[in-house]
């Protein structure tokens, strides 16, 4: 399998991502996750400049690189031309090709974001959109999105979209031609190699913990635990 | 005393341009001192005390204008020069004016320029009324007057800004300005000294004290005043509803971001080439250091001499240094033009004209 840092050098992001930190911390200075979580990637990036092996493996089987909402605020500070977004990007990936994800509760999350976020791209051809989010797995909605989910189609008329509609327009059918295209993208590009090793690592996990897991959808056990468990020791 | 023939040009009347004014004066030589402004003298005559040991500099300004009691060069104010034209193996120095000398040889000592702390938008220099400069900074501390903020009221806190246009690739300047950390260590201690009070802080990403004294000082400012260090670049300052400013950053040695709010925010902004030195050094062939900076012909054992014979450089207009340093720098100068023209004595004996509006 090779060294974890050799790995990450063959990720263009990690090769354009760091380029010798000075450790100044301007990263974590305007990193919004920073301010939440225990989160820091100026240390990040020392960790893995260290190219200690033992060390980089402890990230990556760790939540702490699932915090960065990738935003890339880093990226306009840094006096280095660094990016420590893609170097959380490329540490991800190998968590994700190695498994280790499933070690941490943050990176259980890859299932659940696989599921939902990832098959909803190749049915509908959106990440999310009103259909997708259901008032009983999105509380965070406030009570309004209630009202708003049994009514859809009138509001988004109201408000001018051509939902669900052939043609152009804001939340529009995706043409049958362009989920084609979507589906080789993936092809091509690798993502459904991807998405098989996070199903086989975290149905591994699934069996392991003794939770049921579905080969498909979001209506299973393992689905609902990643989904909301919160050890409470993220923040704070 | 012997004067000999041979002219020399100076341009840019600083310590640089006078200290070796002074010493080629002392050596018999003619020497025309080209200076922009309207009074010689340079940045030293914004600044007030010197690091590190606070000396007026008025004192080192005083030791500039004594160097001319012997043979004292022709010093010219208002004079602007644009363009170095090597001219029958002499120079010819062309001024905005239209006024034009013959040099045998020059030497440019046309100093720095402050970086635009501007640029650094983050900082709201120019956008936040109590964000200034160190230059800001000096200028008040010269007038004698109580510290004081855009609404008149004393400030409790002070934070300090390292790197401000120096080391940093985004701001285009990846060189170390040299002397900001000793400026922040100066400046510091003197806001303590008049504002016993108030709580000041340095942000920074390394400490480089790397002159006589500066470690000395460095431990006095934490030491005696009480003045607190925290290891980390600023990643941006906003304004509070009562003009106070929020400042984030990380502390990198606890690994904690923090913010701070401050009353007074001082950037030091490092030092960049005055756009002027590159049209003169491009006119007369000169090369240029990665930071723009004007090119010594070698960075170990000729620093002072450049690509174009008898062209010489000097003090700030060829890399960042102190006062201390640009003096040193300005006296080997004038040791290597003084060989050069030595060895160029014989190769030609044309007369030397200064001619007027031509």
């Amino acid at each position: 399998m090779g060294k974890l840092y050799d790995r990450l050098n063959q990720d263009i992001r990690f090769i354009e991502g760091l380029n010798g930190c000075l450790n100044c911390g301007v990263c974590t200075a305007i990193c919004p996750a920073a301010e939440f979580y225990h989160y820091d990637p100026r240390v990040i990036c020392a960790t893995v400049q260290s190219k200690d092996e033992k060390m980089i493996e402890a990230l990556i089987r760790s939540e702490t690189i699932w915090y960065c909402g990738e935003c890339m605020s880093c990226k306009t500070r840094c006096p280095r031309n660094n990016t420590p977004g893609f170097v959380i990007m490329a540490l991800r990936k190998l968590s994700q090709e190695l498994g280790y994800f499933t070690d941490s509760e943050k990176g259980r999350q890859q299932f659940a974001i696989k599921r939902a976020i990832g098959g909803n791209i190749l049915r509908t051809g959106y990440c999310v959109n009103p259909d997708i989010v259901s008032p009983q797995m999105h509380p965070e909605q406030g009570p309004v999105w209630d009202w708003i989910s049994m009514n859809t189609p009138e509001i988004m008329k109201k408000m001018g979209s051509n939902y669900k509609q052939a043609g152009v327009g804001g939340m529009r059918a995706i043409a049958p031609e362009v989920l084609e295209e979507l589906d080789r993208i993936f092809e091509v590009t690798g993502c459904y190699t991807l998405f098989d090793t996070i199903e086989k690592h975290s149905k591994h996990k699934a069996n392991e913990l003794g939770i049921e897991i579905s080969d498909e959808g979001i209506g299973n056990e393992y689905f609902m635990t990643v989904y909301t468990e919160n050890n409470g020791s993220h923040n704070g | 005393m012997a004067i000999n023939s041979q002219h020399i040009v100076i341009i840019g009347g600083g310590p640089a341009g006078l200290e070796a004014a002074s010493c080629l004066g002392t050596a018999g030589y003619r020497v025309t001192v080209l200076e922009k402004e309207k009074q010689t003298g340079g940045k030293l005559l914004i600044w007030d005390k010197l690091f590190p040991e606070f000396r007026n500099s008025d004192k080192v300004l005083n030791h500039l204008s004594n160097g001319f009691k012997t043979n004292p060069p022709q010093i010219l104010t208002n004079a602007e020069v644009v363009s170095v034209i090597p001219e029958n193996g002499q120079h010819r120095i062309n001024l905005r004016d239209g006024q034009a000398f013959q040099a045998d040889t020059v030497l440019i000592t046309t100093g720095f320029k402050l970086y635009n702390a501007e640029k650094k938008e983050e900082y709201g220099y120019q956008i936040y009324e109590n964000v200034i400069t160190s230059f800001d900074l000096e200028k008040q501390l010269k007038t004698g007057n109580p510290i004081r903020i855009e609404a008149g009221l004393t400030p409790r806190r002070i934070a300090f800004i390292h790197c401000v246009g120096s080391r940093d690739i985004k701001s285009g300047n990846i060189y170390c300005s040299r002397t900001c950390c000793i400026t922040g260590v100066k400046q510091a201690i003197e806001i303590k000294r008049r504002l016993s009070d108030a709580e000041v802080f340095n942000f920074y990403m390394d400490l480089r004290m790397f002159g006589q004294n500066f470690e000395e000082l460095y431990i006095e400012a934490q030491q005696k005043w009480g003045v607190t260090f925290i290891r980390g670049r600023v990643s941006e300052i906003a304004e509070n509803k009562d003009n106070s400013l929020q400042l984030k950053a990380e502390d990198t040695l606890s690994g904690r971001p923090i913010k701070m709010s401050f009353d007074l925010v001082v950037l030091l902004a490092g030092m960049v080439p005055e756009p002027r030195t590159v049209e003169i050094g491009k006119s007369a062939g000169l090369e240029f250091t990665s930071g723009n900076f004007l090119a010594g012909l070698d960075s170990h054992i000729s620093q002072n001499e450049t690509n174009t014979p008898g062209i010489f450089i000097a003090g700030t207009c060829r890399e960042p240094l102190s006062v201390a340093e640009t003096l040193t720098d300005a006296r080997a100068a004038t040791v290597k033009m003084i060989s050069w023209l030595r060895e160029n004595e014989t190769s030609h004996k044309k007369p030397l004209i200064k001619r007027d509006n031509d």
